[in-house]
């Protein structure tokens, strides 16, 4: 018995150890490299404790680049693919969880499957698709292809959540003369909020960190958004390592903040949706 | 029998519009990439003779589309190992109680939520040969001899890639793990312990066989999702260095837009489309658990 706490106790505090050294460690390093002298960072001596300390990188970015026009794009496009995706979502994560009708198992899989499509597969022909109907170099071609990439996994997730949901409140509705409408709107809606939530980030950040498509579907520079902004000046030469650096920390900061307020619902909801 | 058909209108009405917006972006281009597969297409927007299979029977002679097939298997197999190792210890630490549990459980997926530019930047610093702090680390306490340059040589550079990106998604893996080791009723554990379970035991008999619908859905979508991973190699290594890290998708991309051979580009779509849903319907044939609710 002693023997086995042991074990687990060597166990926990090793694998807590490393994973905070693997998993948060970088963050560390990023944020105090970004405050760091041009010369510390790119210095061949490291020193964990930063001996510099200046804000002429996040006063370049934010002050002597296109940061804002980027950020502009980014959020726009992010929030319109997140509603989409929610709405097209819930009304799909609904229909096969409730309604058993006939074909219900083959979407399911073949949401599933629309994995295999996206990314590179796509690119060439959607490209030449959206040209066609000119739809190149506008938020709506970003919008279009986030849905795609967010939605399957979100509609595995939200019918998780609404299996939570116990069938007796619906049906007590139902006996009251409610509408289908007014029971989704008043009654699944509402309790599955802490799902929806956490859905509603995965489809954020899903159209957030985007790269691929963005760098391809948009040409015209005031509407580029940040990964493909950021991606420009990683693949220059001479890289300048603050500015990257502190346009790195800018992009993550959004998503980081928008996680401070729901991150706890978007992890409850993935841990304890209990999904099957 | 008058409620079935009625869910069956009721039911498509519902997944509809979902549906009709995920086929129309799928078909549509596959259609036209299929089209484009026929004929023999050099820059976007110019037209092409027809060819007929004639693309696909050079594609298979090809050692470039050998080698990139290769490469994406060994990137898949690679990334399933590391991820799951990953996502594990982290699933089965959070699952203990310890101080900063929540603040772990909440932020540790910090690497997944963050644009994968910035997770570029941050391996691109850390691993840089002249100023990198793991190069520097490593030397302090004598692993190495000097900066070695991680991305410089074929297998390093591979290696190095699938540690970053198991590095971006095992954090979330570990999560839905998470939601699958909560559904585990409690009692098992406390049963098996009675009939003297080790640790080991327990893992294996108890909390494998328990996960096995999370894990259906993380074996089908993750091996997609990481076959389709392009931007963390792209932007690190350019699929070099000789072609060492070209998987499928950087092959694709690059045919199409540096070398500018859209048919031949719209061909290698089509046939690593094939493949991808070959290997899901044997998957879902195979893997698929039973309903039992």
């Amino acid at each position: 018995m002693i023997k086995e706490n042991n074990f687990k106790l060597i166990f926990l505090s090793l694998s807590l150890f490393l994973i905070i050294l693997i998993f948060f460690f970088p963050f560390f390093w990023i944020i105090t490299s970004s405050f760091k002298s041009p010369e510390e960072i790119i210095a061949t001596s490291t020193t964990i404790i930063p001996r510099t300390f200046t804000l002429e990188h996040y006063n370049k970015i934010l002050f002597n680049s296109d940061f804002f026009i980027y950020l502009k794009n980014s959020l726009i496009v992010s929030f319109s693919s997140m509603i989409i995706s929610i709405i097209l979502s819930v009304s799909a994560a609904y229909g096969l969880h409730k309604l058993k009708f006939y074909g219900n198992k083959f979407v399911e899989y073949s949401l599933l499957v629309t994995y295999a499509f996206p990314g590179v597969i796509l690119l060439v022909p959607i490209y030449l698709l959206f040209a066609k109907v000119n739809l190149l170099n506008s938020y709506f071609a970003l919008i279009i292809v986030n849905v795609l990439f967010a939605t399957p996994f979100a509609v595995w997730m939200l019918k998780a959540f609404f299996k939570l949901i116990p069938n007796e409140i619906e049906e007590a509705a139902y006996i009251d003369g409610a509408s289908r409408y007014i029971v989704i709107s008043r009654i699944i809606v509402p309790l599955a909020a802490p799902g929806i939530a956490s859905v509603s980030i995965f489809c954020f950040i899903i159209s957030w960190t985007e790269y691929l498509f963005a760098s391809i579907l948009i040409s015209g520079d005031n509407l580029k958004t940040l990964p493909v902004g950021l991606a420009g000046i990683v693949g220059q030469y001479q890289i300048d390592w603050g500015f990257l650096l502190s346009g790195a920390v800018l992009a993550s900061l959004p998503v980081i903040l928008l996680f401070v307020f729901i991150g706890k619902y978007f992890v409850s909801g993935l841990t304890e949706g209990a999904i099957k | 029998m008058i409620s079935v058909k009625k869910n069956n209108i009721e039911g498509w009405l519902f997944v509809s519009p979902l549906v009709i917006w995920i086929s129309l972006i799928i078909l549509v281009p596959i259609y036209i990439a299929f089209e484009l597969s026929l004929f023999n297409v050099k820059i976007i927007g110019t037209s092409g003779k027809f060819v007929g299979i004639d693309n696909y029977i050079k594609l298979f002679g090809k050692s470039k589309f050998l080698n990139a097939s290769l490469n994406s298997f060994y990137w898949i197999i690679g990334n399933a190992i590391c991820q799951t190792f990953f996502a594990f210890t982290i699933a089965l630490t959070i699952n203990y109680k310890f101080p900063g549990k929540k603040i772990m459980a909440n932020w540790i997926i910090l690497s997944f939520i963050i644009p994968t530019v910035v997770v570029v930047v941050i391996w691109k610093l850390m691993l840089s040969s002249s100023s990198g702090v793991i190069n520097s680390v490593l030397i302090d306490i004598g692993l190495l001899d000097e900066a070695t340059g991680f991305f410089s040589s074929p297998n390093k550079a591979f290696l190095s890639l699938v540690l970053i990106n198991s590095w971006r998604w095992s954090p979330f893996l570990a999560l839905i793990i998470l939601s699958g080791l909560n559904s585990i009723n409690r009692e098992m554990y406390d049963a098996s312990k009675v009939d003297g379970a080790n640790f080991v035991q327990q893992f294996l008999f108890i909390t494998f066989p328990n996960l096995k619908s999370v894990l259906f859905v993380l074996g089908l979508v993750g091996t997609l999702l990481s076959f389709n991973i392009f931007d963390i190699i792209w932007l690190i290594t350019k699929g070099g260095p000789s072609s060492a890290t070209t998987t499928l998708p950087l092959l694709i991309y690059e045919t199409a837009f540096t070398k500018f051979r859209i048919s031949q580009a719209a061909t290698l779509s089509i046939i690593t489309s094939f493949l991808l849903l070959l290997f899901s319907i044997i998957f879902i044939k195979s893997m698929a658990p039973k309903e039992d609710d």
